[in-house]
């Protein structure tokens, strides 16, 4: 039987599989190196063609990830483009069978972190975990703009992408990314560990807040812009 | 029947929703909220959010990227 995954947020099954990836990151490829410690057999153009084939289907969303991170378009093509000429160079480290998609989404957070982040102005840089609630302000009193939950789904489901990404744009980093990889992508908290190479608390830690953040902002998006579900008739069970 | 109750199920919520309990807690769960409006109300948010969060970032790549993340490759001389 293997109803189990897929359908990720509408089942409520636990019993997660948390596999913990092996994955090798690659050390900063250094340019004109020998590239891929190929098995006897793969010819370059084996390589290649095995590298594009498995890995360059990922790309809308390593590309709609970057926009997240960069949060402009011309710097997420970069970070785009740098994520799979690295990981292309590493690719012989690669092992076949496991996660390809978290190996990239690992690639790129690094490379992200390494090369874009410190350009970014980040005033909360290394800190944000430590933050307590109220200093991040938000949310907490959501339930107060409707008069339901219901209500405030509806409220919620009603808003333009566009109010979704903005307020994503707005809440920290960390979060944002910690949102992005299991509501987006589905990972498992183990591999957004790993990607993010922090420990699985943290990651719940910034899921929750991250998650709280956004719903604030967005209950406040609706109630300012009047879209409102009908006020509580009794749409509940 | 050992329901829970609302603050165990509100908790976990965020873990159920994003399949990270064991089939035996995520049961509990849903059992409470069968039968709490509160908490299946909290469910039913959360999933939304969850649902609005993908459907914006579900983006294209820009068409010549892959163009270019392609010249790039063949740039890259694989040898021994």
């Amino acid at each position: 039987m293997t109803v189990l995954l897929e359908a990720r947020p509408t089942t409520s099954l636990g019993d997660l599989q948390l596999s913990p990836m092996t994955i090798e990151t690659p050390e900063e490829p250094t340019a004109n190196e020998p590239v891929v410690e190929a098995e006897p057999v793969d010819e370059p153009e084996d390589v290649r063609a095995l590298f594009e084939e498995q890995a360059l289907q990922y790309m809308d969303q390593l590309y709609a990830a970057a926009m997240r991170m960069t949060k402009n378009p011309a710097d997420a093509a970069d970070l785009v483009q740098e994520t799979f000429v690295k990981a292309y160079t590493a690719f012989g480290q690669f092992q076949q069978g496991t996660n390809l998609k978290a190996w990239l989404y690992r690639i790129q957070t690094n490379t992200f972190i390494n090369n874009y982040r410190k350009n970014q102005r980040n005033p909360y840089q290394g800190t944000i975990d430590d933050l307590e609630d109220w200093q991040l302000g938000g949310a907490e009193s959501v339930t107060q703009h409707t008069s339901t939950r219901s209500a405030e789904a509806e409220a919620i489901d009603h808003l333009p992408d566009s109010a979704v990404k903005d307020a994503l744009q707005s809440i920290p980093e960390d979060f944002r990314l910690a949102v992005y990889f299991a509501d987006v992508e589905g990972f498992s908290y183990q591999e957004i560990a790993d990607i993010m190479k922090t420990p699985v608390g943290t990651v719940m830690s910034r899921l929750h807040r991250g998650r709280r953040l956004l719903r604030g902002l967005l209950a406040e998006y609706a109630s300012d812009r009047g879209i409102a579900a009908a006020p509580a008739t009794g749409s509940k069970k | 029947m050992t329901d829970c109750g609302c603050d165990k199920a509100k908790a976990e919520l965020e873990e159920y929703i994003h399949n990270e309990l064991t089939t035996g807690e995520a049961a509990d769960i849903a059992e409470h909220m069968a039968t709490c409006t509160d908490c299946s109300g909290e469910h039913l948010v959360g999933l939304t959010l969850t649902a609005k969060v993908r459907e914006a970032c579900n983006e294209k790549a820009p068409a010549d990227l892959r163009s270019e993340v392609l010249a790039k490759l063949r740039d890259i001389q694989p040898t021994r």
